[in-house]
């Protein structure tokens, strides 16, 4: 067991270095120069500035060549300098401007995760118990159509639809706080985002579960059927889920990529666009590393959680 | 076996047994489970008709996509006008028509760039077995593992540059007129970094399918008898494989049209004055309250072929897996 654990993680983190080692040498030859960025506002810079690039570029240690740089940032982003912004907030710690973008995004993302996981293991169980019959046919159809439309499409067509027509709310716009009204739409539209993974996941595990012999024995039993389904059922069928942990964070991180983008939440995803579209290279990297960890941070724990949710996986 | 035969299902299956002269193939198998499901149809239906758009839109339009008429901006759909006009008075139906070809263009190469190396891959890692098989998953999964859209981003942006660069110093070497032409490089661009996320799905998919149809009973007894090697891969290994793989070609297709118009819309993908469904509702997002048919339009019309090819891919994955029985 340790020593699948053990191979697991050196499988993720080599993984994490090559996948780091790759972004890094695209922002290196792909981004441009980052001092010259920090000077260009428009497209003219006279020979002056030249040497002050070019002490610059010395006092970030920008003249070295490639593997010295990366190895330099490598060092740094473990002891906690993700370097500074060069464009987005000028001068202001990588670090510190995720620590603030950052928990948005996951307060967001949490709370989608748990709507989606208690509606979405509902409407599963649900559709699995009634089987082929009008409301499995019903939940299964409407959660492909739900799959289908991207986010960007969701967003504003709710929008037009609550606050131009029925006039229900004023136009959600940034960041109050996850209990103000203005967070609903964003949470809900992210949880759509990621029910239909779950739902597909739990109503195949619960089809699968619900053929089982010990299943059939507690009804012998005269077990009633809630009870079965609570204590014989439920396990089996949210182990599955559980693996699905990946793919979540995946739709959150891309949920939440768009909706922060239209309502203009100031998050990780938002961070990213603006980072990307600025072309500032250190919160780049960042968004990379922190997006990357997240989801190998997920997969290994789902490596290591799994074995003790089912006993039949262990070594 | 005509469509219509008297008599329930029972008797139908009754008579497939005794009369065993009587074969369907597998595609015929199919396109009777696909005809029954009328959501898969719907789905069929719109792809084809977005497919014909695409093709024969662009010429029909009524207005140059292009056309810029700032007098006549922000109309309403009228009688001139079938779906009004923008912010800068281009006709919305005419770019719609355009966008249409845009959406389908991403939707073909990028899935013919990853059905390429993901067949690739796929076969090799499934022939080879061993470390090579084990270091070409890892890197598909590695890829997969990855948020696919943080990559796309990624690529589309630090890759613009250095291309242009690229091509600025060729000219400068060759005054060959081709590289001062760089409007097809956001195509260029949206496919390549599409591709790169797409592959690794299906050259996972068509490794197993080469594992574990190899390992079939029937191909086993193919080979007992003495069939070649070719006949059973042309009887027996292709036409089981090719089921899972229309599907995950639908899939891609679909996932294409959706990162191409989301890629757009972030404006990072297809870049002005080319049209885009996306990047057509990130500038009617700038007008939302005041004209909401701007957004209206391509989030309708985006929503609409969506569904379609998920609708279309469940009907396809339903119909060409006969252990499936829902």
């Amino acid at each position: 067991m340790a020593t699948f654990l053990l191979i697991r993680l050196l499988r993720w983190s080599v993984g994490l270095l090559l996948i780091l080692f790759i972004t890094y040498a695209m922002m290196y030859y792909g981004a441009g120069d980052p001092i010259r960025m920090m000077f260009i506002q428009g497209e003219d810079f006279d020979t002056e500035d030249e040497v002050v690039m070019l002490a610059l570029r010395k006092k970030y240690g920008l003249d070295e060549p490639f593997l010295v740089q990366f190895g330099n940032y490598m060092s740094n982003l473990i002891q906690g300098d993700w370097g500074r912004s060069i464009r987005l907030q000028v001068d202001r710690p990588v670090l510190e401007i995720v620590q603030f973008r950052l928990p948005i995004s996951m307060q967001l993302g949490f709370a989608a995760t748990i709507i989606g996981a208690v509606v979405g293991i509902g409407l599963g169980i649900l559709s699995a118990l009634h089987h082929n019959r009008l409301l499995d046919r019903l939940i299964v159809s409407i959660v492909l159509f739900v799959n289908g439309i991207p986010v960007f499409v969701t967003v504003p067509i709710l929008l037009l639809l609550l606050v131009l027509q029925l006039k229900l709310i004023d136009v959600p716009y940034g960041w109050n706080g996850l209990f103000h009204i203005d967070a609903v739409l964003p949470v809900t539209v992210i949880s759509i985002g990621v029910l239909p993974i779950i739902v597909r996941q739990t109503r195949s595990a619960m089809l699968e579960v619900k053929s089982q012999q010990y299943v059939t024995t507690a009804r012998a039993k005269g077990v009633p059927e809630s009870r079965i389904i609570l204590r014989h059922m439920l396990r089996p069928v949210l182990t599955p889920v559980i693996t699905t942990l990946g793919l979540i964070m995946i739709g959150l991180i891309n949920g939440s990529l768009f909706v922060e983008y239209i309502l203009n939440i100031p998050g990780f995803g938002l961070l990213t666009i603006e980072g990307i579209k600025k072309v500032d290279y250190p919160i780049i990297m960042a968004v990379a590393v922190v997006g990357t960890l997240i989801i190998f941070v997920s997969n290994f724990l789902v490596d290591i959680i799994y074995p003790i949710l089912d006993p039949r996986v262990r070594a | 076996m005509s469509e219509s035969a008297p008599g329930g299902k029972i008797s139908r299956v009754v008579a497939d047994g005794v009369n065993s002269g009587e074969q369907r193939s597998l595609w015929q198998d199919a396109s009777r489970r696909f005809r029954r499901n009328w959501l898969a149809v719907g789905g069929l239906v719109v792809v084809f008709c977005f497919l014909i758009t695409a093709l024969v839109g662009p010429h029909v339009s009524p207005y140059d996509f292009l056309e810029q008429n700032i007098m006549r901006a922000f109309q309403g759909p009228s009688e001139e006008h079938f779906l009004g006009t923008d912010d800068l008075g281009r006709d919305v139906f005419s770019r719609m028509l355009h966008g249409a070809r845009t959406a389908a263009l991403v939707a073909f190469f990028t899935t013919a760039i990853s059905l390429l190396i993901g067949v690739l891959v796929g076969t090799w890692a499934g022939i080879s077995g061993g470390r090579t098989d084990e270091f070409l998953m890892w890197i598909s999964d590695l890829i997969q593992a990855m948020p696919g859209l943080l990559l796309v981003i990624l690529i589309n942006t630090t890759l613009r540059r250095p291309i242009i660069n690229a091509f600025d110093t060729l000219y400068m070497q060759t005054r060959n007129p081709f590289y001062l032409n760089t409007l097809w490089l956001d195509y260029v661009l949206v496919f390549s970094a599409l591709a790169l996320i797409g592959w690794p799905g299906l050259a996972r998919l068509i490794r197993g399918q080469v594992l574990s149809i190899n390992e079939e009973d029937y191909v086993l007894a193919a080979r007992a008898i003495g069939a070649s090697e070719a006949h059973i891969m042309l009887r027996h290994v292709i036409p089981n494989a090719l089921g899972p793989l229309v599907v995950a070609v639908t899939a891609s297709m679909g996932g294409a049209v959706t990162l191409e118009a989301g890629l757009s819309f972030l404006g990072i993908g297809i870049q002005p004055p080319n049209a885009s469904w996306g990047s057509m509702l990130e500038e009617g997002r700038r007008y939302w309250q005041i004209f909401p048919h701007l957004i209206l339009i391509p989030a309708v019309t985006i929503g609409i072929v969506q569904v379609a090819f998920v609708f279309l891919g469940d009907g396809l994955n339903d119909a060409l897996d006969p252990r499936r029985t829902t």
